[in-house]
């Protein structure tokens, strides 16, 4: 049985064979040599690029089966996902692997660019390789961000609006970005029918192609061989070392494609389990344009960026927006070239040991932050959170009116009293040291100026609300403190 | 490693999907279900705490808002008056409507759990008697009322409610305009009537730092008291 099996393989095999030639172009890939060191035990450190290959063939599998039945229209979006999770069979697993097997690329895409840094892989003449790589992980995490829109629930609205928030600050050119990016001067029904065309055409016909050059590089210029501590790489004499390294090569076709096929496997069985086990991501509430229900945060990936927002001071908040990731992608690009020569070993490479423990830590203490910190609103803070009763205590009929106020009007949500509260803005148990009656009158009625982080409550607050949350924030101050009477920061200028 | 193992590979992926996605497995959704949803809580304790705490104290004292943890209060509030407020709010002052119907985050059951809860709760019997009612009345003379808020206000709250001292507490000003702006008539009542034992204002029938010849309030003299408060109003809020 098996004998016919074989021969009618290769007997079809061979029909289209004579016909296509295909064997003279791919049998030379499969079996280019690679160095003898990476065919060997070390050749597990070469698996995680093909893993995030394997896991991108998955994604667009996956997401074909998804656009089939997705409607990206504004009102029939959530009811599509909500079709998938919950009637149409194997649909919420559908979702599941996607959603798991995209969380899995980001995560093999991260792994595989800390072992080329590691390994010194991206020195002379691998340095192409690197951008492209960097260009890789860019359009990974676009996916990421573009597909989490596409749930277009409560997280999904929140995404846009910080990336939104985040283009509009760009300067001269903010306004005109962010009309491309969400199809008008506010997210609505075209803003969904942007992403998805981010999502399934634009960035993946890019991601492929650069897929394509990325491997293109990888076959030409070859894989690396381990690193050898004392071995240093020079440009001048690389060339010709590794041309000898690979006349005692190892065909790639055999342990290499093993170790990739298996390791390739095993993500995969990790990441069906996840989909099993843990299920689909949301979606989560309907989008409310008034954030009045949960607390909604990004994704995983983008949560650290979130943490960063929250820990960093209101004026260096633009900063942390707009320029902190364009300088973090800049030093990426720049890798191969500040150091494209000398010892590839880490054993020899302190610092870049260094580099990736230290960015490793940073990126998992924000992405903790990002998960706990509420950056965003915390919405039940206005009923929910009391008012410290030492400050009930002293406080005058007219302060009493300000703090019921302040609770109606929602302040709560972003701003804590004691520590309690929403710390989406700063602790106010002290502002009546800091600002004066008119600094706050000009707080409340104009917010943060150009709009963003706190809203102008100008139109919404009558005068008498004001007079009383004034009075009852210069109240606000340690016993026997005076009130500020000359601004200690300058005053914020109003909106225009 | 040999191509063996490589063979069985997709054979095995294909079958653990399958397994994985066949039965239930946890990750599965269910359509999301009413219980554990905020609109099917019901219980007193955990609606207070989300929605009335903030404004009304952890216990119902000690919030800038009036005290719902008060027995001579919750003696004469009848319980319709309850409801309509929790359901309603009060037009321009800070308490919101809380019924969805008014737009507002609970169900009518959820406010009829907090309405007819605060009684159950914090209501005592006993009491001073004799209590005035707590709704407003019409009528009230302004004049009677300047004169009796000398005798039972005046000694905390200075002659023109311009505050004062009360032993050694500060005592804030009640004829400020944005403070009246901000209270109800039937607040103002209520507070004559039933003071803020929370913060040391004493009420109808209580002397604490009142004159010697003061004597309990009537329902003439607190409907003339609220009278007054209501005259010194700015004229736009009258
Ligand atoms: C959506 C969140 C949000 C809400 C709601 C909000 N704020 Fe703010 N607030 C902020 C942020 C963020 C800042 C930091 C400064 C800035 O960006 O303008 C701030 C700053 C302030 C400051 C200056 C504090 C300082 O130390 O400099 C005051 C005072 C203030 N807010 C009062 C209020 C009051 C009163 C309300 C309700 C009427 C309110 N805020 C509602 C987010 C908010
Ligand atoms: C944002 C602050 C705020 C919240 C939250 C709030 N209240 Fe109030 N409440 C007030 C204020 C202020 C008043 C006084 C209104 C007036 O001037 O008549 C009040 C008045 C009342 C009264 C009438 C008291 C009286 O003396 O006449 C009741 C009853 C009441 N609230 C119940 C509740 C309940 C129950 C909740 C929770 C569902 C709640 N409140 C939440 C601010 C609040
Ligand atoms: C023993 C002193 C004392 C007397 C007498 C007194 N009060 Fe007060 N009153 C207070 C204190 C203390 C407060 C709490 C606010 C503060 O400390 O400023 C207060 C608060 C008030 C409030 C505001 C309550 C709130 O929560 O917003 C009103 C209204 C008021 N008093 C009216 C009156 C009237 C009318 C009288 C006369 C019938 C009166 N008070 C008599 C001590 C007194």
């Amino acid at each position: 049985m098996k004998r016919i099996l074989k021969a009618v393989a290769t007997s079809v095999g061979g029909w289209f064979e004579a016909r296509l030639r295909l064997k003279p172009a791919v049998m030379p890939i499969l079996e280019h040599p690679i160095p003898a060191g990476a065919a060997g035990p070390k050749g597990w450190w070469y698996v995680f690029g093909s893993a995030s290959m394997t896991l991108l063939f998955l994604q667009i599998a996956t997401g074909i089966g998804l656009a089939l039945v997705y409607v990206p229209s504004a009102d029939q979006a959530y009811q599509s996902l909500e079709y998938l999770n919950y009637r149409q069979p194997f649909g919420w697993f559908l979702r599941s692997l996607h959603y798991w097997s995209g969380s899995g690329m980001v995560v093999m895409v991260v792994i595989h660019m800390t072992q080329v840094f590691l390994h010194g892989a991206y020195k002379y003449p691998r340095e192409l390789t690197w951008i492209f790589g960097v260009l890789l992980l860019l359009l990974t995490l676009g996916m990421a961000f573009t597909g989490q829109v596409l749930r277009w629930d409560a997280d999904a609205y929140w995404g846009v609006g910080v990336g939104a928030s985040m283009a509009g600050r760009v300067p001269v050119a903010g306004p005109g970005i962010v009309e491309l990016l969400i199809g008008g001067p506010t997210i609505g029904a075209s803003t969904l029918s942007r992403f998805f065309a981010l999502h399934v055409f634009i960035i993946p016909g890019l991601l492929i192609t650069l897929v394509g050059g990325h491997l293109w590089l990888v076959l030409s210029r070859g894989i690396s061989e381990p690193p050898v501590p004392g071995e240093p790489v020079d440009p001048k004499t690389y060339d010709a070392k590794y041309h000898e390294e690979l006349k005692k090569g190892k065909p790639f076709l055999g342990d290499a494609m093993t170790k990739d096929a298996f390791f390739s496997a095993l993500v995969v069985l990790v990441v069906v389990t996840l989909a099993a086990v843990i299920g689909p991501k949301g979606p989560g509430g309907l989008p409310d344009p008034t954030l009045t229900a949960a607390n909604p945060r990004p994704d995983w990936p983008f949560l650290w960026l979130f943490g960063l927002l929250s820990l960093s001071p209101a004026g260096l908040e633009t900063f942390v927006m707009l320029a902190f990731p364009v300088v973090l992608v800049i030093c990426l690009l720049l890798v191969p070239f500040v150091s494209n020569r000398g010892e590839r070993a880490p054993s020899r490479r302190p610092v870049a040991v260094l580099i990736v423990l230290v960015g490793g830590t940073t990126l998992a203490v924000l992405t903790y932050e990002g998960m706990t910190s509420p950056w965003s609103p915390k919405m039940g803070a206005w009923s929910g959170d009391t008012i410290p009763t030492a400050i009930v205590k002293r406080a005058t009929p007219l302060e009493l009116q300000g703090a019921a106020a302040f609770q109606n009007k929602d302040c709560r949500n972003c701003h804590a009293l004691d520590g309690v509260g929403g710390r989406r803005g700063p602790d106010l148990s002290t502002v009546g040291t800091r600002l004066t009656r008119d600094q706050l009158i000009d707080q409340i009625n104009n917010g943060t100026p150009g709009g963003g982080n706190m809203p102008a409550y100008g139109k919404h607050v009558r005068p008498a609300e004001m007079d009383a949350m004034v009075a009852f924030l210069m109240s606000l101050r340690p016993p026997g403190q005076p009130p500020a009477k000359v601004a200690l920061v300058p005053a914020p200028t109003a909106a225009p | 490693m040999t191509t063996q193992v490589l063979n069985r590979i997709p054979a095995f992926l294909i079958a653990f999907t399958l397994l994985a996605s066949g039965c239930n497995p946890p990750g599965k959704p269910t359509p999301p279900q009413t219980s554990g949803r905020p609109e099917a809580v019901t219980d007193f304790n955990v609606l207070y705490a989300a929605h009335c705490a903030g404004c009304h104290g952890t216990d119902g004292t000690l919030g800038p808002a009036p005290p719902l943890n008060d027995p001579l209060f919750l003696k004469i509030v009848p319980d319709t008056e309850l409801v309509r407020v929790v359901t309603e709010g009060r037009a321009g002052t800070s308490m919101a409507a809380f019924d969805q119907k008014k737009g507002g985050p609970l169900t009518t059951a959820q406010v009829k759990v907090l309405a007819e809860g605060l009684k159950t709760k914090w209501g005592k019997p006993g009491g001073p008697t004799d209590v005035p009612g707590y709704l407003l009345t019409p009528g009230g003379n302004v004049e009677d009322g300047a004169m009796m808020f000398a005798m039972a206000c005046a000694s905390c709250h200075g002659d023109k409610g311009q505050g004062g001292k009360s032993g050694e507490l500060r005592v804030g000003a009640i004829n400020d305009p944005a403070f009246l702006a901000l209270s109800s008539n039937q607040v103002l009542r209520r507070f004559i009537i039933t003071g803020r034992p929370d913060l040391g204002m004493p009420n109808f029938t209580e002397k604490t730092n009142r004159p010697h010849n003061f004597s309990t309030l009537t329902a003439k003299d607190v409907a003339d008291l609220t009278s007054l408060l209501n005259s010194w109003r700015s004229p736009a809020t009258k």
